[in-house]
């Protein structure tokens, strides 16, 4: 296991993160959806969930929290633990090393049963895995933005949805999803990251972690742009447009996006809403580790020409040059001070390292800020002649 | 400046009342680069019907007229766009509106003074004209449609049906498309001279400064303001029944979704000590420890843990409890029943007490939870601080009396949204 510490003395509270790192595949992307599920139910202490929330409480409200997501074409699967730093105690106990310990438990001694995982947990948490990829569709701006990523990335890993795929839960069983932990715990790249003020001397078991495949980006970009439209009951229409950026210049590629959309000074925001008054949100969110841009608009659906009409033409203006000193200034401010909060929250330290180390680039918070300081506009404007519009997908109500 | 100190969890609070009557409450912290500011005014959704105190004259408003004018704030008459001009300055900016404030903030680890200026500035300087506040209605009306498709807000909005028959905590916070199409410069301008007065202001700093400092540097940015009296808000009588036992709506969702809503009459009670106990009965009873919620889940009924809040103000006060499940009245049937009839065991009072501490500190971790917490327990007469301390003199005989009198039959509804 690589062990991070990240040493701070600005909060009240540490946070623990585990890390495991596989590639995106169709044949595994559902059981390790499912496996997350199956490990928060019980350990071989803690024998079911009910268990674990009474420790997790008797440690002053320790917080746990686990999840998947995807990152360019690797599955992360994620755990967190967050205590209350040890000077804050009631009655001076070790809080931080108690939480470690619980967190490794929880994804290394899981409970149990005849060789396999415990058989009720295993069915309990596949109906849940089915229910919650039976209401994808329930959260409408949400959806939009995963089937835009879906039309766009089709054939690829990252079309593919983290919680995985609804005819792949039905084979699964208590034994496959063991024998499948196993060999996922014994060839994976586990991190765990620690932040927090008092964290020297904690200990810590050793974990064997695997080197990390590298996997690429190979995206097939649309040479004509892809044109996807979708009837649902909804009463505002949802636009999302995929573009892609260029492998390199990411830097200059996150100035890019925050001119086009990065809040309330960007072009998108500027013109669909406060000029053109047609919608409440219009922005844009750089994918940075799958090479894309998405902007996501709410408008009425009889708006959708004339605003994708007025989308493009901000793309136009961009690789025309025309960005004014005020507009990059602004957008680099702005970015640079998002920098600046990173080691303002312990989640977001953790997430910028785990990443910078995902990707071998290695840079410290102050490291990034500085290359991101030297970006100039030419390079902004190089970056923005190098991005094409890939897919265009529109949520409505039937005509 | 009067100073409020907390040994258990290390901090110190600074709040002091101007001569104009602007109440600032200043949190520094020492080891963060991160500062934070919020400045809020006592006007929300709810604040429809008052008495103008210039003129004394009563005046009724179209619903979401506080809304409306939160978005017009930002415009000046030098065509500047404030928020524009704060994020151009790297600081994060934004504003809100609930249903007994209005809030505009900023954060950020640069440029505070700058910022500073351009806030105190703009919300001291309101400019409407009839072509600006035309211009916002159809933003808005895009935010009340972006609303529409939201089961969680109609699930919200028929549960405050349920709950009161003619409170304006039932109206939806923007309004409705009909509704801001009555609002005009005037209505903006009426309610900016009542309510944006400092006597009805709070402001919250919090983050690396010196608060004598801090509190000259505002003072300065103030601008002087002609006395008021005092701001008379009209509602209707206060409620003590419910208004429907259940609402239902139709809506495209695959797993209902439901809350589970008790309307709250007690009165005479400390707010802090009442909002504790509140806290220690749903967590005991059925949060994410407790027997009930363990065997839900494992029967399918649900799939998470249930999500809890008390809201309240002088006007209202009530608990909902929402969650997803595909047989909603069958949960909602458990926790009624639970809550009703069980009373908290020792063990559960002590653990979910102990939990409680760790939120609670959790909170002072970071400087914008700080200044948005402090600002709304201010909005309602509380001093954050106050939690940790009344925590500790809490017994298990108070929370289950709380529990009984609050926890009645005849004080529950249930709002699902279903397919």
């Amino acid at each position: 296991m690589e062990i991070t510490k990240l040493k701070t003395n600005k909060f009240k509270t540490n946070l623990c993160a585990l890390f495991i790192t596989v590639p995106l595949l169709k044949e595994t992307v559902t059981k390790n959806a499912l496996l997350v599920s199956v490990l928060r139910r019980g350990t071989e202490n803690l024998k079911s969930q009910e268990d674990i929330s009474k420790r997790l409480e008797e440690m002053y409200g320790a917080g746990f929290n686990c999840g998947v997501d995807k990152i360019g074409n690797y599955h992360i699967l994620k755990f967190f633990l967050e205590t209350i730093d040890n000077s804050y105690t009631l009655e001076k106990e070790n809080i931080l090393q108690q939480g470690i310990d619980l967190l490794l438990e929880i994804v290394f001694k899981p409970l149990l049963e005849n060789g396999a995982f415990k058989k009720e947990y295993v069915r309990q948490e596949k109906d849940n895995l089915i229910k919650i990829l039976q209401s994808r569709q329930d959260n409408k701006a949400m959806y939009a933005k995963e089937r835009c990523i879906e039309e766009m990335f089709e054939g690829e890993p990252y079309s593919l949805y983290k919680y995985g795929e609804l005819d792949k839960i039905e084979e699964i069983n208590e034994k496959s999803l063991y024998e499948y932990y196993k060999s996922l715990i014994n060839n994976s790249k586990i991190d765990l990251f620690i932040s927090g003020e008092n964290i020297d001397g904690i200990e810590l078991p050793d974990i064997k972690s695997s080197k990390l495949q590298e996997i690429k980006i190979n995206h097939v970009s649309h040479s004509k742009i892809k044109v996807v439209k979708e009837n649902l009951d909804v009463t505002q229409g949802k636009l999302i447009i995929g573009l892609n950026t260029p492998e390199n210049d990411k830097i200059a590629t996150s100035i890019y996006n925050t001119i086009l959309g990065g809040g309330a000074n960007s072009k998108l925001f500027q013109n669909v809403r406060e000029k053109a008054s047609l919608a409440y949100s219009a922005g844009s969110a750089y994918i940075r580790r799958q090479n894309t841009i998405l902007i996501q608009t709410g408008i009425e659906i009889n708006n959708y020409d004339k605003t994708l009409e007025i989308i493009k033409k901000q793309l136009q203006e961009m690789k025309n040059g025309n960005i004014t000193k005020e507009e990059f200034v602004a957008a680099k401010t702005l970015i640079m001070s998002s920098v600046n909060l990173i080691p303002e929250s312990e989640e977001d330290m953790i997430a910028y390292y785990f990443d910078q180390r995902l990707f071998d680039e290695n840079l410290t918070v102050t490291e990034y800020y500085n290359k991101l300081k030297e970006v100039t506009m030419e390079q902004v404007i190089d970056v923005a002649k190098k991005i094409s519009v890939d897919t265009i997908y529109f949520l409505k109500r039937e005509d | 400046m009067e100073i409020i100190q907390n040994d258990q969890i290390k901090e110190k609070v600074y709040i002091d009342i101007l001569d104009n009557g602007m109440k600032i409450i200043i949190i520094p912290k020492e080891n963060t680069e991160k500062k934070y500011i919020i400045w809020g005014t006592k006007f929300g959704s709810i604040d429809n019907h008052f008495i103008e105190p210039k003129t004394g004259k009563e005046i009724k408003v179209p619903d979401g007229v506080a809304h409306y004018l939160e978005h017009k704030m930002f415009e000046q008459e030098n065509g500047v766009d404030s928020l524009y001009k704060l994020m151009s300055l790297g600081l994060d900016a934004n504003a809100y509106t609930t249903n007994d404030h209005t809030a505009y903030l900023f954060g950020g680890t640069n440029n505070f003074y700058e910022g500073l200026d351009e806030l105190m500035d703009y919300v001291q300087h309101p400019y409407f004209t009839d072509e600006n506040v035309e211009k916002e209605r159809g933003i808005i009306g895009q935010e009340i449609g972006r609303y529409d498709d939201e089961p969680t807000w109609k699930l919200y909005v028929n549960m405050m049906d349920c709950l009161y028959t003619n409170n304006p905590i039932k109206l939806d916070i923007a309004g409705t498309v009909e509704s801001i199409s009555q609002i005009t410069k005037e209505t903006l301008y009426s309610c900016y001279n009542t309510f944006y007065h400092p006597s009805n202001m709070i402001m919250c700093i919090s983050g690396n400064f010196n608060p004598e400092q801090i509190l000259e540097e505002v003072k300065k940015r103030l601008l002087p303001r002609e006395k008021i009296g005092e701001i008379k808000r009209i509602y209707p009588p206060y409620e003590n029944k419910i208004n429907k036992k259940i609402k239902e709506q139709k809506m495209d969702v695959n797993i209902p979704l439901f809350i589970t809503g008790f309307r709250d009459i007690l009165e005479n009670e400390n707010k802090v000590k009442k909002q504790i106990a509140i806290e220690i009965i749903l967590n005991s009873l059925i949060g994410k420890s407790s027997k009930i919620y363990q065997e839900m889940y494992n029967e399918g009924l649900l799939m998470s843990p249930l999500d809890f809040d008390h809201e309240f103000s002088d006007e209202y006060s009530h608990i909902i409890i929402s969650g997803q499940s595909e047989n909603p009245e069958k949960v909602n049937e458990k926790i009624v029943n639970v809550l009703i009839n069980s009373e908290i065991r020792n063990e559960d009072f002590w653990r979910s007490k102990r939990a409680l501490y760790g939120e609670y500190l959790s909170e002072y971790d970071d400087v914008e939870t700080i200044g948005r917490m402090f600002l709304q327990d201010s909005i309602r007469g509380i001093n954050s601080l106050e939690y940790i301390d009344v925590f500790k003199n809490i017994d298990l005989q108070y929370v289950n009396r709380i529990k009984k009198e609050i926890f009645k039959e005849d004080m529950s509804a249930l709002s699902i949204v279903r397919k």
